[in-house]
């Protein structure tokens, strides 16, 4: 059966979203903790001058893409599960997006399945982010 | 009459929903939180137009709605970050809230600057016509006066001999 990616949404998310996460693999790659010519600058420190939680998450993706594990949790100790969140989405973006064309009976599930297994993976992966958020409006 | 589905406001459904949720990651981040709100403000609007258009064409609107939900609460997250990162600077003291702090940081640095400044001073009376110009280097200064002072601790003579470079000075002075 040919199916018009068109008219499908979900396919179309998934494939967007794959490719955004392929760019955010590329900044990583192409950007080096060497040269540290990052373009994206912590607004949060230029604000208050005291670096945030997810400070040298940038250094931190490089170093993983480039197999130095050891310095990318130096350089961010949150850095290795932001980038397992995002490598996980890469993986389930293509694999339900095969699910989706094979069981077409199935897709109502499909969807449902996904949206809140990748939400509790969000919630896991960013939890010292929104911990920090939560821990703002405490004191 | 077979009721006819209209697919108005699908792919701005589409648009909404994929900025609506790196939105909602982006503002998640403490570092890029704060710009979050500006796509943020693009799903709410993407959204809502593309509701008002599904809602008059009789048209499925689930993933307008979806865009337009998380939207709201990326958008509200990253608002947040606001307050967070005032109440964490806040807490270290570097939030700049004390406008007397930044006077007294602003004085300090005018001060350092004069230090070492070149200072020109013209008196004019009766005619008379004065005009003293110095340097203001403080080191200069210092220097000076630990070798006059290391001076005035050694012999009487050379006392003598500050006391004619004095005199000098003040004759100099009046001419």
């Amino acid at each position: 059966m040919k199916v018009n990616v068109r008219n499908e949404p979900y396919l179309i998310i998934n494939i967007f979203f794959a490719g955004v996460i392929l760019l955010i693999f590329a900044y990583s790659g192409f950007f080096s903790p060497e040269k540290d010519n990052y373009p994206v600058v912590c607004i949060h420190e230029k604000l208050t001058g005291e670096p945030c939680v997810s400070c040298g998450l940038s250094h931190s993706f490089s170093l993983i893409v480039r197999g130095r594990i050891a310095e990318a949790y130096q350089w961010n100790r949150y850095g290795m599960r932001v980038f397992l969140f995002f490598a996980s989405q890469l993986i389930l973006r293509v694999v339900f997006s095969i699910f989706y064309l094979r069981y077409p009976d199935t897709r109502k599930q499909l969807v449902t399945v996904d949206c809140i297994g990748s939400g509790i993976i969000f919630f896991v992966a960013f939890w010292p982010f929104i911990a920090n958020i939560v821990s703002g409006f405490k004191f | 009459m077979e009721e006819v589905k209209n697919n108005t406001g699908q792919n701005l459904g589409i648009a909404a929903l994929i900025t609506a949720v790196i939105t909602f990651v982006l503002a998640v981040i403490p570092c890029v939180g704060l710009i979050a709100i500006i796509p943020g403000i693009i799903a709410i609007v993407i959204a809502t137009v593309g509701l008002s258009q599904s809602r008059r064409n009789n048209s499925p609107h689930g993933v307008l709605l979806a865009g337009l939900i998380i939207a709201i609460i990326a958008s509200m997250i990253s608002f947040s970050q606001i307050f967070v990162a005032g109440k964490i600077a806040q807490k270290a003291n570097k939030w700049p809230n004390n406008i007397g702090n930044i006077i007294n940081d602003v004085q300090d640095n005018v001060t350092k600057e004069i230090e070492d400044a070149n200072v020109s001073i013209k008196v004019e009376s009766n005619g008379n016509k004065v005009e003293i110009n110095t340097n203001a280097d403080k080191k200069d200064k210092e220097k000076t006066l630990e070798d006059l002072e290391g001076v005035a601790t050694q012999k009487r003579d050379t006392i003598q001999k500050h006391d004619s470079i004095q005199k000098h000075v003040i004759v100099r002075k009046k001419k």
